[in-house]
């Protein structure tokens, strides 16, 4: 589904992603995981062609994301507050971004109860604009407007980030659910370990732009991580 | 306490991303100001000869007396539409040991800072030591300078009262304008009293009873004390933040779903300029021009097509290079957003052209009344109009995509220079001296029809044409993207 290939980037001489080769199959549910700085949100940034890269490419469904534009029928993404349009309210963002998937307002309407449990009363009819929303609010509108999409390919920054843990868990299950019903790729970056082993089949371990693991997650995952992260601290 | 927060301000301003760009517009400000203090300085100079002409059958003072009034009037009016709130972000000093009273203190004196205070004071000065203190003074002079400076610090602190007032609830303003418009009218039209009256007794006792000035301060002060004790129960975050909690509808535009994805984008984009301040600020003032063609058309020493040619252009098309010279920073918030979801740069750049139709095409209707002035000027404006759709618009959006500077929307727009830089500077050559270099050459061959003429077909070939153009520039947007969207991340 994904394929990165001699993926470079350099800010002021530092190299901040460094990805000789990497393949991500239909279906799979990618954790990456690593410290501030390694290089998560520039990856991420790259494979939605949002930077352009010092030299190779990132491919969605054998396109490169840099050329083509159809990777962005399928795929979903909310990496930061950038992405919402802050001055509308939640409803005026869903029914737009519905409407730029062929979605009617009452097909959109008809499948925002389904968030019900995940916004927590706090989003919708709420009247107030996304912008005047918590962070957690805008993140959780973030990620319902992906879902609206029914994409085949999703991509979420750090989404456990100013949720509160009953959310966090709600988000866990929506993912896991999705991913298993509907067979998409999804790709999630977080610093809660437990979410993230929980969540995916694979995780990629970055360190200064290098993914210095790639393990299949298994019962010794988490400890495997933990041990990482406690031996650099 | 203040010292430290101006250090803070200091360095919020120097160590901004920014800095140099702001510096350069800063310095270039700064030559705007001293300029237009000059003039003041000049006006001030001949203060008294220009009285003596205006009003030759009156004592220089008492005419001078009659228009303080009159000029603290129309002071607050221009300082309720340009004058800035002092802003220090007050958000990282609330939860800290540091007394309110020493923020307010701080917003007090600082707002201080600002041409308008100097003007009056400047403006009066020399006619006071020219005419006042020989044939009064001493006593009177320093009770006239002491009124003045009063009405000025009770002016400023009335208007950052109302301002703060309006920014909560805009039916503050109505009443504020309200107020002026029916001072205005008592006095003008109806005639029930006079302004000038009042204005010229008022003086005339202070300067026989120098003591009375203290009134005038004590205006001031209770002005001071208004604005304070209004900030003090208002300094809340949320309070300060928006204090509208008003449901929010979710309306649709329906005429707009007929252009598809486009139509959709317009439909944002209307809601993005109706609700954020500096969009909103710039479609008012952009109203506002709409009164530009009664300087000119109303002075009959300009004739000749050129004039109406420029009314023309910038009437009609005052949206389309108001707003246009700062996209695609208007939606640099969420400019990644845009590039990440399934909106093609065709239909992005459509759009575009879409909202510069209806802004423009309301703008023409407008002037349309006009037409009092003669045919002729109806005329002019339409190919006016149709050169800003063909033209104009084009040469906006080309400008646009060399555009990578963020714009808080939340801002006003007056004396904001974020988002302002070279390619807005080099935008306006073209965009003034292109008709003319139609225009003129067969204007001195004799043939002023067939250049204006030549102007409609220019830009009704350009809107006929407009596909292509749109190819064009989204090919470059192609190229451009990542540097734009780079810079609107920079905060």
């Amino acid at each position: 589904m994904i394929g990165i290939s001699n993926l470079k980037k350099q800010y002021n001489g530092v190299t901040v992603v460094n990805i000789p080769e990497l393949t991500i199959k239909r279906g799979e549910t990618i954790g990456l995981v690593g410290n501030n700085g390694a290089g998560k949100t520039t990856l991420f940034r790259m494979m939605l062609d949002l930077i352009r890269p010092d030299s190779g490419e990132v491919l969605s469904d054998e396109k490169n994301v840099a050329e083509s534009e159809s990777w962005k029928d399928y795929t979903a993404s909310y990496l930061d507050e950038g992405f919402l349009i802050d001055y509308l309210t939640p409803e005026e963002y869903f029914h737009f971004i519905g409407g730029l998937h062929n979605k009617s307002k009452v097909q959109v309407d008809s499948e925002l109860p389904a968030f019900a449990d995940f916004f927590n009363g706090e989003i919708l009819k709420k009247g107030k604009y996304i912008r005047d929303l918590s962070k957690g609010n805008q993140t959780k509108v973030g990620v319902a407007a992906c879902m609206i999409q029914n994409p085949q390919i999703l991509m979420l920054d750090e989404p456990f980030a100013n949720i509160d843990p009953s959310t966090q868990i709600r988000l866990k299950n929506m993912v896991k659910d999705i991913s298993k019903e509907k067979h998409i790729t999804t790709i999630i970056s977080s610093h809660d370990l437990n979410h993230v082993t929980d969540v995916c089949e694979r995780i990629l371990l970055m360190e200064k732009g290098k993914i210095i693991k790639d393990i299949a997650t298994n019962s010794n995952t988490l400890q495997e991580l933990e041990q990482y992260f406690s031996v650099l601290s | 306490m203040t010292l430290t927060f101006l250090i803070h301000q200091s360095k919020a301003f120097w160590r901004s991303t920014n800095t140099g760009k702001s510096v350069a517009m800063r310095v270039v400000m700064g030559i705007l100001i001293l300029y237009l203090l000059l003039n003041v300085l000049v006006v001030a100079f001949f203060l008294d000869r220009i009285l003596s002409r205006t009003n030759p059958e009156q004592d220089i003072l008492y005419s001078f007396n009659s228009y303080i009034l009159y000029y603290f009037l129309m002071d607050l009016l221009f300082r309720f539409q340009m004058q800035e709130l002092p802003t220090l972000s007050v958000r990282p000093y609330l939860h800290l040991r540091i007394k309110k009273n020493q923020l307010i203190n701080y917003l007090s004196i600082t707002s201080l800072w600002t041409t308008f205070n100097l003007t009056p004071v400047l403006l009066s000065l020399p006619l006071l030591i020219k005419i006042v203190i020989p044939q009064h003074g001493h006593a009177q002079f320093w009770s006239l300078l002491v009124s003045i400076i009063g009405l000025t610090l009770s002016n400023h602190f009335f208007s950052l009262w109302i301002k703060r007032k309006v920014n909560l609830n805009a039916i503050w303003m109505l009443i504020f304008f309200g107020t002026l418009i029916l001072l205005a009218s008592l006095d003008f039209y109806f005639k029930l009293f006079s302004i000038s009256t009042v204005s010229s007794v008022l003086f005339k006792i202070v300067l026989a009873e120098p003591l009375y000035c203290l009134l005038f301060s004590l205006l001031a002060l209770v002005a001071y004390i208004i604005n304070y004790r209004y900030l003090k129960s208002n300094l809340y975050l949320e309070e300060l933040h928006t204090a509208d909690n008003s449901h929010k509808s979710s309306t649709e535009i329906p005429y707009l779903n007929r252009f598809g994805k486009s139509g959709d984008l317009v439909a944002n984009e209307l809601k993005l300029i109706l609700r954020n301040k500096r969009p909103r600020s710039v479609v008012t003032m952009s109203l506002m021009f709409m009164f530009y063609g009664l300087i000119f058309y109303t002075n009959p020493t300009f004739s000749g097509y050129s004039r109406i040619i420029f009314c023309g252009m910038f009437m009609t098309g005052i949206f389309i290079i108001n707003y246009g010279q700062f996209m695609f920073s208007w939606q640099s918030a969420h400019f990644d957003g845009i590039l990440v979801s399934k909106v093609s740069a065709m239909d992005f750049f459509r759009s575009k052209f879409l909202l510069f139709t209806f802004f423009s095409s309301i703008c023409f209707l407008l002037t349309v009344p006009y037409v009092y002035f003669g045919w002729k000027i109806l005329i002019v404006h339409f190919i006016m109009f149709i050169w800003n759709l063909g033209v104009n618009t084009l040469l906006v959006l080309y400008f646009a995509n060399q555009n990578y500077r963020r714009i808080d929307l939340s801002k006003s727009s007056t004396f904001n220079w974020e988002g302002v830089g070279a390619s807005q500077w080099i935008l306006s050559i073209p965009l003034l001296l292109a008709p003319f270099v139609i225009y003129f050459p067969l204007d001195l061959l004799g043939y002023p029809e067939v250049g204006l003429a030549l102007i409609a077909v220019i830009g009704m070939i350009f809107i006929i044409s407009r596909e292509f153009w749109i190819n064009k520039l989204v090919k470059r947007f192609q190229e451009k993207r990542y540097l734009i969207a780079e810079g609107f991340r920079n905060k």
